[in-house]
């Protein structure tokens, strides 16, 4: 326990004749302030906007950017500009480093993933395929996927631990595949309406959203076992994406209200940020919301064109 | 025991004064009033009571018929919300009326031949705002509608089912119909028998048996197996030969996502329709089975789009590469009526951006057309706030 202001003043009063000749008045307001900030822990101090990812330095603007993915290795962003057929590199510090558009041969990328080799995996929706591009060799090889013998519609892309994590927008499923891009997991939202809509892992689960019932689902990547469904607990106009925080504690982001909201491990509701608009720091049709390595929460706005990344 | 008779004499005394007043409230607006004009068989409580001040004004009032506050929430000081609204209406129907406060629309606030103070016949009620609906249909009317009897599937306040059904369709379809009954009608059919709407006009049609006046080519053709060759039949089979919409699937923001594989049917029925596009239902009414946020967040606000026939006028209801799916790029979705707009107005398109994001300018960098609560569905007030985002020097 740290003592209140209060506290400190008497304590300061009852040594006044050893302090005062040491202690200045500023040097003890500053005291004061850090004993407050270091009493309150971090989940209870706000966010604040600490940089801004921009197409402009490439010389055009980002037109509806729907993805992120961070290297942690090597420091960088890389945002899928899906409009403009291109994805963009960004160091940590949010200076753009360069642009990529395999010689005009994307068709709508939409989610990407990076190997150590350099190989990037991408969705690419114009094509329906989980596209293979190999930098050094300059080859963009398209891969249609089928499961069951019907076409898989990829959407979201992780990796993770060697193998994909393709979520399957024809059903709402979540694919787990193969280096061969064959299914060998699939994780389904039994019951619900619409499937998911985004999903995210971390350490040795997999955190799914189900949008229409407004729910999270956990699953276990290390067996079997049904999932754990967690309500959440605060109605959401309409929640598109989700990230978890190393508290558990789950930041759900609504395209429909452009603010996060954020929830317990449990479910129940903490609090939400954010507005919308245009200004910085505001969001307008945001798209997904993710941790970077670095604790810092990013989120892709595909209606102000930009990645926005917060810390506190 | 003497505080009993204290109370017991007061109520005495009180009692005769209160009804002597209220007599000569009414009595005193009756001298204008004609008394006939408030008599039927049903009659509203404060008017039996004669407490005609309970509602108006005898001097002056802002709202009118010398009203003490707008009917709605008039009529709530005594019919609290909370009792036929059930605990919060969250996720719940609640008929526009309602919504909107105006009860007056079915209600008669003095007196009624019918249960539940309507005005008029309830039909009569239900028939002022539905005018789509006919009162027969030329081939096929059902009973219940026929009689004027919405009540039987409805109901006329706030409901948990989609178009204020009392129960799911299939259930309430079940509750006149006997299964052994339904069987023997649809003999052969191969699967069990189920979501009757998906076939079944509730209300009527030109065909016999309520069917739906559209028929999907295979069903008309009986030809099942075009669709059904084995197992459910996903989105797939639907793109095989609807080849103009299959382009949509290759879209960003696209409706190709359903838990059951087939996106389709969530919108469109696969047997038949009342239109040739075999719809379940009106178009808004299908966008709002899943976008309720959209129409209720915009239902309020002061200045809204003038109601446009669907929402197919601006938005590719099945997938575009543009933002909310809007139809076309940037401003040409409103330039298709606004055209004046598109040929005088602030500077748009590619060569002017907006400072504060790098985007270009589009009518809905200043626009929120689905409504706000400033003029022309800006999104702040255009005296100087909105200009101000940007014209910061101004």
């Amino acid at each position: 326990m740290y003592p209140m202001p209060s506290q400190l003043l008497i304590i300061k009063q009852g040594a006044r004749e050893v302090i005062r000749p040491v202690v200045s008045t500023r040097v003890f307001l500053g005291a004061l302030l850090a004993i407050f900030f270091m009493a309150v822990p971090v989940w209870a101090v706000p966010w604040h906007h600490v940089l801004t990812l921009r197409g402009e330095p490439s010389g055009l603007a980002m037109n509806m950017p729907t993805a992120l993915f961070v290297d942690k290795e090597r420091s960088r962003y890389y945002v899928v500009d899906a409009a403009n057929n291109r994805l963009l590199s960004f160091d940590r510090d949010g200076k753009f480093l360069s642009s990529f558009n395999a010689m005009g041969r994307l068709s709508i990328p939409f989610d990407m993933v990076r190997e150590k080799g350099g190989i990037i995996w991408l969705v690419e929706k114009g094509k329906n395929s989980l596209t293979r591009i190999d930098l050094k060799a300059r080859k963009v090889v398209p891969n249609i996927l089928s499961f069951n013998g019907r076409t898989v519609y990829p959407d979201r892309l992780k990796m993770h631990g060697g193998v994909f994590y393709i979520l399957n927008k024809a059903n709402g499923d979540i694919l787990c595949l193969d280096a061969d891009l064959k299914v060998k997991r699939v994780f389904s939202c039994n019951g619900c309406r619409l499937g998911f809509v985004d999903f995210k892992i971390v350490g040795n689960d997999l955190f799914a959203l189900a949008q229409a019932e407004q729910s999270v689902y956990r699953f276990s990547l290390g067996d079997d076992s049904p999932a754990k469904v967690i309500h959440l607990q605060k109605k959401m106009e309409f929640p598109c994406s989700l990230a978890v925080d190393s508290l558990g504690n789950f930041f759900i982001l609504d395209r429909h209200a452009d603010h996060v909201v954020v929830f317990d491990p449990v479910g129940r509701f903490k609090y939400s940020f954010l507005q919308p608009g245009e200004a910085q720091g505001r969001l307008h049709f945001p798209w997904e919301i993710s941790f970077d390595p670095w604790g810092r929460l990013c989120i892709v706005e595909e209606g102000n064109g930009r990645v926005e990344i917060f810390n506190r | 025991m003497s505080r009993v008779v204290l109370w017991l004499t007061l109520l005495f005394w009180v009692a005769p004064v209160c009804a002597v007043h209220a007599a000569s409230e009414s009595a005193v607006c009756f001298k204008c009033h004609k008394k006939a004009d408030f008599s039927a068989k049903i009659v509203h409580r404060p008017v039996a009571q004669g407490k005609c001040e309970s509602c108006h004004n005898p001097h002056v009032a802002r709202y009118k018929g010398l009203l003490q506050k707008p009917d709605g929430q008039l009529c709530e000081s005594c019919h609290k919300k909370r009792e036929w609204l059930g605990n919060g209406a969250g996720g719940r129907v609640i008929h526009e009326p309602v919504r909107q406060g105006q009860c007056l629309k079915c209600h008669d606030p003095h007196k009624s031949e019918v249960k539940g103070l309507v005005h008029g016949k309830l039909a009569d009620r239900c028939f002022a705002c539905h005018k789509d609906l006919p009162k027969k249909f030329e081939g096929s009317t059902h009973s219940p509608y026929a009689k004027g009897r919405c009540i039987v599937c409805h109901l006329p306040h706030v409901a948990d089912n989609y178009q204020m059904l009392r129960t799911s369709p299939d259930k309430l379809c079940l509750k006149c119909h006997q299964r052994k009954a339904l069987n023997k009608a649809h003999k052969g059919y191969p699967v069990e028998i189920k979501d009757c709407l998906s076939c079944h006009n509730p209300h009527g049609s030109k065909r016999k048996y309520l069917i739906r006046n559209f028929l999907h080519e295979p069903f008309k053709k009986n030809n099942c197996k075009v669709c059904h060759s084995g197992g459910q039949p996903g989105t797939e089979v639907c793109l095989k030969c609807h080849k103009d919409i299959s382009k949509k699937v290759l879209t960003l923001h696209n409706h190709f996502t359903s838990s059951t594989g087939n996106s389709c049917i969530i919108c469109h029925s696969p047997h038949a329709g009342d239109t040739s596009g075999l719809l379940k239902g009106r178009q808004a009414q299908i966008c709002r089975s899943c976008h309720e946020d959209t129409f209720k967040r915009d239902q309020d606000k002061i200045y809204r789009h003038p109601k446009v026939s669907h929402c197919g006028e601006c938005h590719n209801v099945h997938g575009s590469n543009r933002l909310a799916m809007f139809r076309s790029e940037g401003s040409a979705v409103c330039e298709r009526c606004h055209e004046t707009q598109g040929k005088f107005t602030h500077p748009l398109g590619d060569k002017v951006r907006d400072p504060r994001t790098g985007q270009k300018m589009t009518c809905i960098s200043c626009h929120k057309p689905m409504g706000t609560d400033y003029k022309y569905e800006l999104l702040l007030s255009g005296e100087k706030d909105l200009c101000i985002q940007c014209h910061r020097n101004y």
